[in-house]
């Protein structure tokens, strides 16, 4: 098959303070004509690093020191910027991660789209619009020919997207880039442009080169993967090779811990141990030997050969060929070969007896949309929307309850206001049975000793210029507690979080994601609370990362009866942690019950939506349909019946008419939809 | 086969009797903070406007400390045979109509615009700084009316309100210093307010409430020490500002009276004798210009170094 681009031998180092970091090493792949090509690797890999290097855009303190990029007849990486310039746009064009910041706000499309075809001299401005509008119906934006005066801000991120991928085909490149192209969406959204990239692939023949960290969507969406590893190409074959088959024992590992693959429940993941390493430091032998489940004294010393099976299927590994040629390797597919949590079979008897810690009732959290004149000259009556609406939820001692929605489902709002930080307009919050909703400050700080919170941002939240003993003493400075040494209380934290202790002199912007997030559970810990609140506590880390977080939650729940609610929208995780679930849409729940149970019956639609929207790292489970459309619509028109009409595959009459109740079903389980499913 | 060490249950890497995991060393852990402030300081060192800028701030400084010893003469003492001579070894930068020596006065003239630069930026900062956070982090209404002030305070221009202000209470050092603190307080307090408002509503913040931080507590321990630091480049900016400020009232004849020196006074008597002696407004001006020149150079440098937003790359 033909060869669009061949990249060879390129290596880049970035010039740094703290000396030369080499980001990509030795980098080689060819990208076959008309195939959906998948860099994969965690965060450090260098998978971005090598899409700016085809366009010619890295940093300026990067220096490409050796390879070669051949597209077609010219080699990229040598050309002048003028020949580069020729070749963005036209023939190389780059969706991006983020369709927010991608897009120029002051703009229309009309006039962005126009501009990309600015080298048409030949081609009229009515002849443009005309091509613009057709590419925008391509990729399934509804009405183009009126959307394409609009500005990107009347476009919601999903429509963004859409409007980005068409302004990156507009020209009819030869080749694709799409780096993460979903990581800013919802799932819903996700496998929407997932079957869009994919059929327009099919019908107008593109190349596509998707870089993402996501092993779902690349299963889904690719034909050819290639796994990177802290800047090298450590594997590198057809999809089902590397999802099947997988050689490395980095790609196996990689893939036995993606939670959506692990079938069986469980309360522990796999994990990879360690981090990446430094690049800045010289190396010898593998990359991955520090981190490797199967090292060997060699590893560390002798670089591992490239061991080929075939055409443009190969692996870097000592245990493939050569003296150290491993002949059980890899095991079969059943055997897991990294370590991943024993077991606990800890769920005593004592959860369901116990009183609920957290009570929420009927709980309704408005915003201000606008100020009393202004609604009042404008004759709006309802000035507020609803963030919240109508919520009960609780949590028992020792329960984890998983609080999954989309963003502006008010998940985090919840959150939130179950710790007094945002007021409530309505219901009721209890905590160990006492009134809690709105309370003053005052008579609040105290229990703030008991309910802790964990952020979503885990560097993000903490305070950058304290140190990490200053910032995991502090709840006892706040609470002043007086008679404890803080130095042992930040070493015994430190202990209990599995936190190296030379790391407590370090600042916040010092430490990875893994370590950060240890950070914020010691301190959410500190005080011995009975309930944590923990938004997103696996956003920003790594795959083979957020095991080791979850099992750490996970033993200190046993450790000290800890009641959790864990706000998500990552199904495939919660899945494993979680007692029971409770699906939000809208600022409503509409559907809460035991974990196992909503998963194997669902029975509101969007919780099936969800359940089936999940994509399966295995190119042979790729999903043949996308089971809801549309978006989330905007809170300031929610609509008069079932939140979930203007979406569901099954909607009938009275669902637009009528919000439906919550129903009570046996077993704690309940739900919002006049026709459940089964 | 040395397998990778790690727990099997928790697949979390082993670490040895110092808790460090066995791929990292504790000398190497110390070592990166330590590291990345060497580094701040080679970047520092290497940048030749901050040397520059360093130089000169500390040639200020010196001198104006060191004036008492450094001067050969008196500031004040008469020498009228030798009035309005030109520089010589004897008077290395001529002398006055009064036959004072300038070089002795332009030394001793540092040190008031030292004083004033020294206590009247703290002073602004400090007020700013404690100001502007309590508009940014405080209810709406209390930053409306603080902005309100700073407004009014930053519409009046700079000499209008001193000629207000001198002809009701009189010239005096003390009267420059309560202009130059009035006039900069607002601009450290715009500047602190807006930081604090865009770090009001950061994670870091809401958990620090979530945990039950008081207002002060917060406001003190975790967003002062990220305002300060931009204030302080400001600050190092602004000094060549009080220090014109403080030339142009005495020049004016409005800020520190004869016989006092200060490099204002300096340079409106010279301005008296420009036709016979123009070298009496070079040198009152030289140190003027070096003083602004250098602490420019010194506050850009600690901006490019320190400012993360100024990062080069990716």
């Amino acid at each position: 098959m033909e060869t669009l681009l061949d990249i060879r031998n390129l290596s880049v180092d970035f010039r740094t303070p703290r000396g030369r970091v080499q980001a990509l090493r030795d980098v080689s792949f060819p990208v076959r004509k008309n195939r959906i090509v998948g860099i994969v690797g965690e965060s450090g890999s260098g998978k971005s690093t090598v899409l700016w290097a085809i366009l010619g855009l890295l940093a300026k303190n990067a220096e490409v020191t050796s390879g070669e990029v051949q597209f077609g007849a010219r080699d990229l990486l040598h050309a002048g910027e003028a020949a580069l310039r020729a070749a963005r746009g036209e023939e190389i064009s780059v969706v991006f991660q983020d369709p927010m910041t991608s897009q120029i706000p002051v703009l229309t499309y009309g006039q962005q789209m126009l501009d990309i075809l600015y080298r048409r001299r030949n081609v009229s401005a009515a002849e443009k619009r005309r091509l613009a509008v057709e590419m925008l119906g391509k990729v399934g934006i509804p009405d183009p020919a009126s959307r394409i005066d609009q500005y990107p801000h009347h476009f919601s991120g999903g429509m963004r997207q859409r409007a980005g991928i068409a302004m990156a085909l507009l020209t009819g490149p030869k080749l694709l880039l799409a780096d993460e192209p979903t990581t800013a969406l919802d799932v819903t959204m996700e496998a929407q442009i997932i079957h869009l990239l994919q059929e327009l692939q099919h019908e107008l023949d593109a190349t596509v080169v998707v870089v993402s960290h996501n092993l779902g969507l690349i299963a889904e969406l690719c034909d050819d993967v290639v796994v990177m590893y802290a800047g090298e190409v450590i594997e590198a074959g057809e999809v089902r090779e590397i999802f099947h088959n997988a050689q490395h024992p980095y790609t196996r590992a990689l893939l036995e811990c993606d939670p959506a693959r692990i079938d069986d429940v469980s309360r522990k993941l796999p994990v990879i141990p360690g981090e990446i390493p430094d690049l800045t430091r010289p190396r010898q032998g593998c990359i991955f030997a520090p981190r490797c489940q199967r090292v060997m004294p060699e590893c560390r010393q002798i670089t591992p050969p490239d061991v080929e099976r075939s055409a443009g299927n190969f692996a870097r590994c000592h245990l493939l060929d050569g003296p150290l040629a491993d002949p059980s390797w890899p095991p079969p597919h059943e055997v897991n070969t990294v370590g991943r949590g024993q077991e606990t079979a800890l769920k005593s008897a004592t959860v369901a007896s116990a009183e609920p810690l957290l009570d929420v009732s009927a709980l309704n959290v408005q915003f201000e949309t606008m100020g009393p004149i202004r609604a009042k000259l404008r004759g709006v009556e309802a000035r507020h929307v609803d963030a919240v609406l109508d919520v009960s939820l609780s949590v028992r001692p020792g329960e984890t309850v998983g609080l999954v929605g989309e963003s502006g489902s008010g998940k985090t709002t919840l959150g939130r206001t179950i710790l007094n930080l945002v007021r409530a307009q309505g219901g009721s919050v209890r905590f160990e049975g006492n009134e809690i909703r709105n309370m003053p400050e005052g008579r609040f700080k105290p229990l703030r000793r008991d309910m802790a919170m964990m952020f979503q941002d885990p560097v993000g939240s903490l305070s950058p210029r304290k140190s990490v003993r200053a910032l995991i003493t502090e709840p006892f400075q706040i609470h002043g507690i007086t008679g404890v040494d803080l130095d042992k209380e930040a070493e015994r934290l430190a202990d209990m979080v599995r936190l190296p202790k030379p790391f407590l002199s370090r600042y916040p912007h010092e430490l990875s994601g893994g370590q950060a997030r240890r950070v914020g559970v010691a301190r959410a810990l500190a005080l011995n609370p009975k309930l944590i609140i923990a938004d997103e506590p696996t956003a920003g880390l790594d795959v083979s990362v957020q095991g080791e977080i979850l099992n750490l939650m996970a033993d200190l729940q046993f450790e000290h009866g800890l009641g959790y609610l864990i706000i998500t929208h990552n199904l495939p995780v919660v899945r494993h942690i979680a007692d029971r679930l409770a699906i939000m849409y809208l600022g409503r729940i509409v559907e809460q019950g035991d974990t196992a149970e909503l998963f194997r019956n669902p029975v509101h639609p969007y919780t099936q939506a969800l359940v089936e929207g999940v994509p399966q790292p295995d190119p042979d489970r790729r999903r043949a349909h996308v089971s809801i459309s549309g978006e989330v619509p905007s809170l300031l028109n929610r609509p008069k019946g079932c939140d979930f009409a203007t979406r569901c595959p099954y909607v009938q009459d009275r669902c637009r008419g009528e919000k439906p109740p919550h129903y009570e079903l046996e077993g704690g389980r309940s739900h919002a939809c006049f026709f459940p499913l089964n | 086969m040395s397998e990778n060490r790690s727990e099997p249950e928790t697949g979390i890497p082993a670490v040895d009797a110092s808790g460090l995991p066995d791929h990292v060393s504790e000398a190497e852990v110390l070592e990166s903070a330590a590291r990345e402030r060497r580094e701040k300081l080679l970047m520092f060192v290497t940048n030749w406007q901050g040397l520059t800028g360093l130089i000169l701030v500390l040639l200020f400084f010196a001198s104006a400390i060191f004036a008492p010893w450094l001067a050969p003469y008196e500031p004040n003492t008469l020498d009228i045979p030798a009035r309005l001579s030109p520089p010589s070894l004897e008077h290395l930068a001529g002398t006055d109509q009064l036959g004072r020596d300038t070089f002795s006065r332009i030394l001793y003239g540092g040190q008031v615009a030292l004083k004033i630069a020294a206590i009247g930026v703290s002073v602004a900062l400090l007020v700013g700084l404690v100001l502007g956070m309590i508009a940014g982090f405080g209810p709406r209404w209390l930053d409306n009316l603080l902005l309100l002030a700073f407004d009014t305070v930053r519409s009046f221009p700079t000499i209008v309100l001193a000629l207000a202000m001198v002809a009701l209470a009189g010239p005096s050092m003390g009267m420059v210093l309560i202009i130059v603190i009035v006039t900069s307080i607002p601009q450290y307090a715009r500047v602190a307010r807006t930081a604090t408002l865009t770090l009001k509503n950061t994670d870091f913040i809401l958990a620090e409430r979530s945990l039950g931080a008081s207002t002060i507590r917060t406001l003190w321990h975790h967003i002062m020490p990220n305002v300060v630091g931009p204030l302080m480049i400001l600050a190092a900016m602004d000094v060549p500002v009080v220090v014109t400020v403080e030339a142009g009232l005495s020049f004016l004849g409005l800020g520190v009276l004869p016989p006092t020196a200060s490099w204002g006074t300096i340079l409106n008597e010279g301005y008296l004798v420009i036709r016979d002696a123009p070298w009496m407004v070079i040198a009152g001006g030289i140190p003027l210009i070096l003083t602004t020149l250098g602490f420019t150079f010194l506050g850009e440098a600690l901006r490019d170094i320190f400012d993360p937003r100024m990062g080069k790359g990716r």
